[in-house]
């Protein structure tokens, strides 16, 4: 397939390049950059007032499979992430069995590759069943493809067992995703603060995301593992982050997008849509986590997503499960913080590509030409109904269910392959 | 005025009570006509025939989730006063069935064509979320819901006041003990707010203060003797002793020691203050028998006013729902 692309905004953070461009794609790869192309495609694609950038990356997404089939598959959720235009996918290993062996991560990645949507670089459990008490085979996830180690949501509250995991793993240079929240603290339902006190809902007061992740730069500093920080909260999380960067710790960090969109104001008459771990927070923490993409801080923005089915969110807020599907709203929702504290389209598209592959030592996808095409095309000003025709996660849990939205991916491109064309 | 989303859910078109799930984001008219409609029905109680019609043919059940025989007898009694049918379900929800087993439950009381589902259940906005799932036409009443609401009780608290003490706008009113933990609290403060009183404290321990109390709209106050300074009420709130276990406090005695109320702490109050307590009273813990017994409590009257206030909720919500229900069949 041949495949011309004709005058889109050409977005690359990586190599400083925002440029009207032609792009003419042949054989899977990026055959030919630059203006008025003459080659002939087979297909030729108008693309005045369209954003051209690398196929992103989402450095955390919840696929439900193996085992929560009736949430979501391997196959509707890598779907789901190609119509945002994500291309590559680190999945949680928080699965049933968890990810903690070659046969479960072989089962994600013959799946998600039989699927064909997208890349899924396999994130495997840092502990045995994600129980916190036997290490997994680190070295032998390593060499089947594990890229990282994660405990996903589970606190490891032993410090013995925490330094001996990151000891252990600083040896092979295998890198740490961390989800930092002291899991006594975190027992709650919402942002302690005025409105958990209004509603009646157990708090989880910011601390226990700040002592967690102090907690961990204490052993990260200690055994010089490298790690990453995901769904950083809150205010003070971010000011962690940055003075432990500022103190030259090999570390990165990220954002998850309902993070920087909501509040806990939208809990108001108990709406559990918004039920999410960690806890949406107040205004001035959002607006933290939003200055610390424009600074750099947070390298990358991640989707979080959690489908869910109907029963799981239909309960008394407590009793309902934590986590938002993300994919289908993921791009309008993005494009709607440009200008917001200050920070710029580039900045954002750089925080679900650039920003986030190198936070995961991953190859970036780069738009240059000889290079696989790993290409999402946006629509920024298309307005679009999201309702249960459009969507395509099989998630319940969609926040914007029945409204109206303001840009779209119209295309993405999987080393040259259609994934989603709109 | 735009509504709060508990209002809305709370009130018809023309404003009149549908459900009652919190006192929080009613009108203050609203809370007065409940008041009154409370007063009238304080007369029933002392009549040789006890009953008025205003539920007759119709099905209140009582839906409790958590256990609890006082609440549930007066609620089982003001509906019986009022005529209507009433049916005890006690629900125990087990862990492995959370969630779905109250769908179910709900959706077949509803093919049972109930009328009123009086609802008591552990997890906060359990209430609002039954409201939501079984509308329209039952109305849902609020017998306490996890530490979030317990409208009737300090409705039946704000008509004790009322009746001994008149008008709010002047009062200074403490509430002690355990605020955290308590849904009383919450509903206490929010009518109270409403009802124009405009000195509202609430005295406890740190650990026993939700966050941001003062967001509530009242002074907070960790010395007892300071906070009842010249108050005109005080509203003494029930101390689980399981709070022991959990760090909260150290032990019953240091709490009755600090936050126990006595005589030489109330006399730190007005002279004619009014002691009042939702029961069961902790002799000892939060409260001297001899206060609890004492010229200056309520405690005996609040049970009687209950009865009253929940026939006055139960019957104004049952209007609500019948107006919706005509105007439904007009169009």
């Amino acid at each position: 397939m041949s495949l011309l692309i004709r005058q889109a905004r050409v977005l690359d953070t990586q190599q400083n390049l925002d440029k009207v461009l032609d792009v003419y794609i042949a054989d899977g790869k990026i055959a030919a950059m630059g203006d008025k192309l003459q080659q002939d495609a087979q297909h030729t694609l108008n693309a005045e007032g369209k954003l051209l950038v690398p196929g992103l990356t989402d450095l955390l997404g919840y696929l439900r499979q193996p085992g929560n089939a009736q949430k979501g598959t391997i196959e509707s959720e890598t779907k789901a992430a190609a119509s945002a235009g994500f291309t590559t996918i680190l999945p949680s290993p928080d699965t049933q069995p968890a990810t903690d062996t070659t046969a479960v991560m072989e089962l994600v990645q013959d799946r998600a590759e039989a699927a064909g949507f997208c890349d899924v670089a396999c994130v495997a459990a840092l502990t045995q069943g994600l129980e916190s008490k036997h290490l997994s085979n680190i070295v032998g996830l390593s060499k089947a493809g594990a890229i990282a180690f994660s405990n996903a949501g589970r606190d490891i509250t032993s410090n013995t067992i925490l330094m001996r995991s990151y000891e252990y793993a600083a040896t092979f240079g295998a890198k740490i995703f961390i989800q930092a929240q002291d899991a006594a603290l975190a027992n709650g339902h919402m942002h302690e603060g005025a409105l958990a006190t209004r509603l009646g809902l157990n708090g989880i007061p910011v601390i226990a995301e700040t002592l967690s992740i102090s907690r961990h730069l204490q052993f990260i500093e200690h055994t010089g593992v490298s790690a990453h920080f995901q769904q950083i909260s809150s205010d003070k999380g971010v000011e962690l982050i940055r003075d432990a960067k500022a103190r030259g710790l090999d570390i990165t960090a990220d954002v998850d997008l309902a993070h920087l969109c909501y509040t806990e104001e939208q809990i108001q008459g108990y709406a559990s849509q918004y039920h999410v771990q960690p806890p949406l927070r107040s205004e001035a923490d959002r607006q933290a986590l939003l200055a610390g993409v424009a600074d750099g801080t947070l390298d990358a923005i991640v989707s979080a997503h959690q489908p869910h089915e109907a029963a799981a969110k239909c309960a008394p807020f407590a009793d309902t499960a934590p986590g938002m599907a993300m994919y289908d709203t993921f791009m309008p929702l993005l494009l709607s913080l440009e200008g917001k504290a200050d920070l710029t389209l580039s900045q954002l598209i750089d925080a679900v590509t650039t920003g986030a592959t190198e936070a995961a030592n991953l190859e970036s996808p780069i738009i240059e030409e000889g290079a696989p095409a790993y290409l999402c095309l946006i629509d920024p000003d298309m307005q679009w109904q999201l309702n249960q025709d459009t969507q395509q996660s099989l998630g319940a849990n969609q926040s914007l269910i029945d409204s109206t939205l303001t840009g779209r991916t119209v295309l993405t491109l999987r080393g040259g392959v259609v994934t989603w064309i709109n | 005025m735009t509504l709060s989303p508990s209002a809305q859910l709370q009130l018809t078109e023309s404003g009149e009570l549908r459900h009652f799930l919190t006192v929080d984001g009613l009108p203050r008219p609203l809370l007065e006509r409940i008041i009154d409609t409370a007063n009238s029905f304080v007369v029933v109680g002392n009549q040789e025939v006890k009953k008025v019609p205003l539920l007759r043919g119709k099905t209140v059940v009582n839906l409790f989730f958590e256990n609890s025989t006082r609440t549930r007898s007066t609620f089982e009694l003001a509906a019986k006063r009022l005529s209507a049918d009433v049916l005890n379900l006690d629900i125990k929800t087990s862990a492995t069935s959370k969630g779905e087993s109250l769908l179910d439950t709900l959706r077949n009381l509803r093919a049972m064509h109930s009328d009123m589902f009086v609802v008591r259940h552990s997890q906060s906005g359990a209430p609002h979320f039954i409201a939501e799932q079984v509308t329209p036409n039952v109305a849902i009443i609020n017998a306490g819901d996890g530490r979030h609401a317990h409208p009737t009780q300090a409705m039946l608290d704000m008509l004790t006041i009322h009746r001994h003490k008149g008008a709010f706008d002047q009062l200074k009113v403490a509430i002690v003990g355990d605020i955290l933990h308590s849904r009383v609290a919450r509903d206490q403060v929010h009518a109270l707010a409403t009802l124009g009183c405009k000195d509202i404290r609430l005295i406890g321990p740190n650990t026993l203060l939700p966050a941001e109390a003062a967001s509530l709209g009242v002074t907070v106050y960790t010395d007892m003797d300071m906070g009842l300074e010249e108050v005109d009420v005080i509203i003494m709130l029930r101390l689980q002793t399981e709070r022991m276990d959990s760090a909260f406090l150290p032990s019953a005695s240091e709490y009755y020691q600090v936050y126990g109320l006595n005589r030489q702490r109330l006399a730190k109050a007005k002279p004619d203050a009014i002691v009042m307590h939702p029961g069961p009273i902790n002799r000892g813990i939060e409260i001297e028998s001899e206060v609890a017994d004492g010229s200056q409590s309520l405690i005996l009257d609040q049970v009687g006013y209950g009865i009253a206030i929940r026939m006055a909720v139960m019957s104004m919500a049952m209007s609500g729902q019948m107006q919706e229900r005509q105007a439904a069949e007009v169009i």
